[in-house]
């Protein structure tokens, strides 16, 4: 392979170029040895000749913590261009009013390892986001991260060997559909934190397929995904206001649907106590966080798992294997609320499943798999576009 | 647009080996990079060479300031790589700098700020044999403030605006005797946003009244001296805040210096106005939650710059301080702050060190 250097020429362009105009990127390889910057740009895109034509590689990189950072732009289009290898996230946006990725592919070659960048695709605190015919491999984080931001489309994506092939986090106004997230560790995550700028809710998840997301978890301990047992469909952690419908969950050894509290993930992710009651009071401490999930309607989903054993990579793969020997449950909930009232969570025509409410917080002592206080018909989300 | 950008064009051939061929590890051999450009008209950006400005008088080389052109210091500056700096201010005649207690100085539309980056060849006699590297000013256009970085010559009779970067080779012998070899960065006008960023505008980050309110080295309070010049106004009569010399114990507690430390290499991002304010870790020397400190926060964004550790900062325990491990990284990916350094800033590292273990 020919590898050639556009690094001079691009990063003057990125800085001089007027707004409302656009880069064309030629089809070749090319080289860079430091992140490539863009800030406060208007109206421009950048273009390329094609996924694996035009091929921007940091595999060399010397300096920054991205591939390509943008910052401080509004209405910014990406198109048609590959990414990949950076030391750190391979592409992150932040503080950006519109932003668009389409038939981009940004991935890390090679065996997926702990030594990756964190995230693919990283658009955080904008608004207006949309990735849409992309492709995400190798994040040790998530192939698709979005955080803190709003009004989010993420659509027609291919995920794969990532820690997490798509991640929702502390978002609010978020649509998931005609994803493909496959061989990850989690495929879809929806998750919110304490103590970040805001708080998400109000998703849409559907017409995905998550499809043997068994993959080991190589995420970096310390990061919330290192705490998502391999052989997760999708993961709902302390959000609210989701609607999960039409969606394909297919052969994801530990379980296809999760939903979990943070306090649950607290203790996943701390081996001491002290540090677990650190977490746990961290949540409490900022009072506009909720860390119980509420709100979730799943409905008209299909299930499956031809896989018989949980991963044993994960205590809850193990937990499952004690208590599912004849197979694990579909839809887990970790049974974790202040009072079972205040989990607002209907499952309705979602086909044959099996189901497991945790009762996590007491030792599991009343684990149980009925899930007819839950047969009920939820609240449609209106569409957000 | 049809037409612009498109294709490849003034092919130079040029080996990279050089500027890779350390860091590559993980590539078995060094890659030889043909250097093509894309096509497209570049836009000016600002003058072209530094003399333009009519900062300094006589001799470019000597770098001496021209009479509206002000000297200042501050107490605790940003780490780059040991090289050494000199900063000067300029207002628009007739103007003054107004006070501010938190923030930056309000400088009149016009200023610039001027800083100059340069090597001595030996840190034990650090007046003789220096180089000048790059000048790199703050334009104040009413709006917003710009950046322009100045590159110069090997005759350092001039230096030439600088707007993708550059990598250049320094040597120097520092103060153990230790000859040190690194390829100094520059950076491109982008990169300098990244750490003068307020709000998402473009900001000075040194001249605060705690970083300026000091004895200079000629033994002058610099700001009272700035009042009676009349080049300052606003200021109070008491209450003006001071930063400790990071370095200098007599200065501030440990506590104090570290702080201090932090606030001047983090918190430039690490503040809620400041592009790191996703990660909700919050540095400034006025922050008083211990849980924005980062002490037993757990990361929200870092991927393995966490290093498999759990918290930020641990009391008592560094070697599990996520934040130690940041700032005495080299790796790209992980290393804080992400930019501005090739090496690690030793006695910060020892400070912070130190600071956490007496938690």
């Amino acid at each position: 392979m020919t590898w050639q250097s556009i690094e001079k020429s691009l990063q003057t362009q990125l800085i001089t170029m007027r707004d409302s105009s656009e880069i064309r990127l030629p089809e070749g390889n090319f080289m860079f040895a430091n992140s490539l910057l863009l800030d406060d740009k208007h109206f421009v895109t950048i273009q390329g000749a094609g996924i694996d034509k035009t091929v921007l590689s940091f595999a060399q990189q010397q300096s920054g913590a991205e591939g390509l950072k943008i910052s401080n732009c509004s209405n910014i289009r990406l198109k048609d261009l590959t990414i990949e290898d950076a030391k750190g996230d391979n592409i992150k946006v932040t503080d950006t009013y519109g932003i668009e990725f389409d038939g981009v592919k940004s991935h890390w070659n090679g065996e997926p390892k702990e030594e990756n960048g964190a995230y693919a695709f990283y658009p955080v605190l904008c608004k207006n986001v949309v990735i849409q015919n992309c492709i995400a491999a190798g994040a040790s984080d998530a192939g698709i991260y979005v955080g803190q931001s709003d009004s989010v489309t993420i659509r027609y994506n291919k995920v794969y060997y990532n820690v997490a092939g798509i991640e929702s986090e502390n978002s609010r106004w978020v649509e998931i559909h005609g994803n493909e997230a496959f061989k990850n560790t989690g495929g879809i995550l929806i998750f919110d934190l304490p103590g970040l700028t805001q708080l998400g809710h109000t998703t849409r998840v559907f017409n995905n397929v998550m499809e043997e997301n068994n993959y080991k978890n190589f995420a970096p301990e310390g990061n919330i995904v290192a705490a998502v047992p391999p052989g997760t469909g999708m993961m709902l952690l302390a959000t609210r206001d989701i609607e999960i419908f039409d969606n394909q969950f297919i052969n994801n050894r530990t379980s296809g649907l999760a939903i979990a509290s943070y306090d649950l993930v607290s203790a996943m992710s701390t081996e001491e106590g002290s540090q677990l009651n650190n977490n746990i009071e961290t949540a409490r401490q900022d009072a506009s966080y909720d860390p119980y999930p509420t709100g979730i309607y799943v409905h008209s989903n299909s299930f499956e798992n031809g896989k018989l054993l949980p991963t044993t990579q994960n205590e809850f793969g193990l937990l499952f294997m004690m208590k599912f020997p004849f197979g694990t449950p579909d839809i887990v909930w970790d049974g974790i609320a202040p009072d079972r009232e205040s989990f607002e969570f209907c499952l309705e025509n979602n086909g044959e499943f099996k189901f497991a409410d945790l009762d996590a917080a007491n030792d599991f002592e009343s684990l149980n798999t009925d899930w007819v206080a839950f047969n009920c018909r939820g609240t449609n989300i209106n569409p957000i576009f | 647009m049809k037409g612009v950008c498109r294709g490849l064009a003034g092919v130079v051939m040029l080996s990279l080996m050089a500027m890779w061929g350390c860091g590559s590890s993980k590539q078995d051999q060094p890659l030889v990079l043909e250097e093509v450009a894309l096509e497209g008209a570049v836009v000016s950006v600002g003058p072209e060479k530094l003399s333009d400005w009519g900062l300094f008088v006589g001799d470019l080389k000597d770098v001496s300031p021209a009479p509206n052109v002000r000297p200042y210091e501050i107490s605790t500056p940003l780490f780059t790589d040991y090289a050494y700096k000199e900063r000067f201010v300029r207002v628009p005649d007739g103007q003054s700098v107004s006070y501010h207690a938190s923030e930056v100085l309000k400088f009149p539309e016009g200023s610039v700020l001027v800083k100059n980056f340069f090597y001595p060849a030996d840190f034990a006699e650090p007046e003789q044999d220096i180089r000048m590297l790059e000048t790199r000013l703050l334009i104040n256009e009413g709006e917003e403030w710009k950046a322009l970085t100045y590159v110069w010559n090997e005759d350092q009779t001039e230096a030439f605006l600088e707007v993708a970067g550059q990598s250049i080779p320094v040597s120097w012998t520092d103060n153990k005797g230790i000859l040190q070899n690194i390829n100094y960065a520059v950076p491109n006008l982008n990169q300098c946003k990244s750490c003068h960023e307020y709000k998402g505008r473009f900001t000075p980050i040194g001249p605060t009244a705690r970083q300026l309110n000091r004895q200079t080295k000629t033994g002058v309070s610099q700001l009272a001296q700035w009042t009676e010049n009349g080049f300052l106004h606003g200021m109070p009569a008491d209450g003006i805040p001071s930063l400790p010399i990071w370095e200098d114990a007599s200065s501030g507690t440990l506590d104090q210096r570290a702080r201090a430390w932090l606030e001047v290499n983090c918190a430039h991002c690490h503040r809620e106005e400041g592009p790191a304010k996703n990660t909700g870790l919050y540095l400034l020397t006025s922050q008083s939650e211990d849980y924005r400190l980062g002490i037993m926060k757990p990361p929200v964004a870092a991927g393995r710059g966490s290093a498999n550790l759990k918290f930020g900062i641990v009391p008592g325990q560094p070697e599990s301080s996520i934040l130690l491990h940041r700032i005495q990284s080299l790796d790209p990916g992980v290393m804080m702050p992400e930019l501005g350094r090739q090496l690690v800033h030793e006695e910060g590292v020892v400070l912070v060190t130190e600071w956490i273990r007496q938690m």
